[in-house]
């Protein structure tokens, strides 16, 4: 008998989220994004839209096509949302300073459109290219704005989520211990994701929840694009609490 | 191979389908007795969709070839559906024509789209040197006309 091997071959498919209020007749960027090997890209026309698309799915960069001042506008407005989104603004007329510099403070990347279809697929190009070569890394945009700033050795990472998810808050818990940096992020009052080194998910939330010294503070209202926690805040609570407890018996012994 | 102008027409296919799939749930919310509240956002979002199809289906439907045979529908939906409440005032007769245009709308889009797709993977399967070989002989060995 023959048994076939596959060879499976796993390509990386650049995802970008184009923000067009009008894509039908102003497709010039549109059309010339299709013809890109390797791209996928997803149009909305509202930033709420983009705000709704971007918390379900994870995109490598939001493209905004607008009007300078209303680009900047949206692109301030998602980046408040999503810190380590790529947001790139096009737009094909002259900018004034303050443009400039708002983009710059914000870490928003700003594109020329060139008037030939050949000086657009350059820039276009230079982008999704500088995508392909940054992909992992996250940037941060905002100042964090701490709403919650704490010990840990005297508040348990426990009971400052508990307190939290109860609220129903939204936003990104930072712990800084002798261990590391780890994030918690929150959506609704639920756990979304949580990093910590390599860690992702649910071993990361395990992995804070045994620490007892180190700061954490709280940023409101950041949300993280990706989800790698799916399960309700009491159950991983309730889990985590018992691996605790069975850690401290090991200890006591 | 990739063709520009069949990526031009699958992505201008989408964005109408979506909002007439957009603007059906919003009627489907009108029509229904046990919601018995339209907010002002779902009125600003009915308009908005509408507003959006009558600027573009024309040019969409032309770019599509499908034109004659859907315009009339279209503006025949577009035009009976006026916003959430005014879907809600309609008489049943006028409720099930706009429900079988909407469809006969939505159909024909689809079937479009899936044929699109098609052409599309078939093109995605050969290089360009291969499509137009394959041209050439089809062309050169094609059969005579049969004159009746």
């Amino acid at each position: 008998m023959l048994y076939g091997f596959y060879n499976i071959s796993v390509f990386v498919e650049t995802r970008l989220l184009i923000l067009n209020a009008d894509p039908v007749f102003q497709d010039r960027t549109l059309a010339i994004l299709d013809t890109f090997e390797d791209v996928e890209t997803w149009v909305v026309r509202t930033l709420s839209e983009a705000v709704q698309v971007l918390l379900a799915e994870n995109f490598d960069a939001l493209i905004i096509e607008e009007e300078p001042a209303l680009g900047i506008d949206q692109a301030i407005n998602a980046r408040q949302h999503f810190p380590s989104l790529t947001i790139a603004c096009l737009s094909s007329h002259r900018r004034d300073a303050t443009v400039d510099s708002t983009a710059e403070q914000q870490k928003i990347r700003l594109l020329s459109v060139a008037r030939s279809d050949r000086g657009l697929r350059r820039v276009l190009a230079n982008f999704v290219g500088s995508l392909d070569s940054r992909s992992g890394t996250a940037a941060e945009g905002i100042d964090p704005c701490h709403s919650l700033v704490g010990n840990l050795n005297q508040f348990s990472a426990a009971e400052i989520l508990q307190m939290s998810c109860l609220s129903q808050r939204s936003g990104r818990f930072t712990f800084k211990s002798s261990r590391g940096n780890s994030e918690i992020y929150l959506q609704q009052g639920s756990v979304r994701h949580a990093v910590f080194g390599s860690l992702e998910g649910e071993s990361a939330v395990a992995e804070i929840f045994r620490w007892r010294q180190g700061r954490f503070y709280f940023e409101e209202g950041i949300i993280s694009q990706e989800q790698t926690v799916d399960r309700p805040w009491a159950h991983l609570l309730i889990d985590n609490l018992q691996k605790l407890d069975e850690t401290l018996e090991l200890v006591s012994v | 191979m990739r063709d520009k102008r069949l990526d031009t027409k699958l992505r201008l296919l989408s964005l109408q389908l979506e909002n007439w799939k957009r603007l059906h749930d919003l009627i489907t919310y009108g029509l229904d007795k046990t919601k018995p509240i339209v907010s002002s956002e779902q009125e600003r979002q009915f308009t908005e969709i509408r507003a959006n199809l009558l600027q573009e289906t024309e040019y969409v439907f032309s770019e599509l070839n499908v034109l004659a045979e859907l315009s009339g529908k279209a503006m025949n939906v577009l035009q009976r559906g006026v916003s959430v409440r005014g879907v809600r005032d309609l008489t049943n007769e006028e409720i099930r024509r706009l429900e079988t245009e909407w469809n006969a709308v939505f159909t024909k889009l689809g079937l479009v789209q899936g044929q699109l797709k098609s052409r599309r993977k078939q093109l995605a399967e050969q290089t360009a040197l291969a499509y137009y070989l394959n041209r050439c002989l089809s062309r050169l060995f094609r059969p005579p006309a049969i004159a009746h």
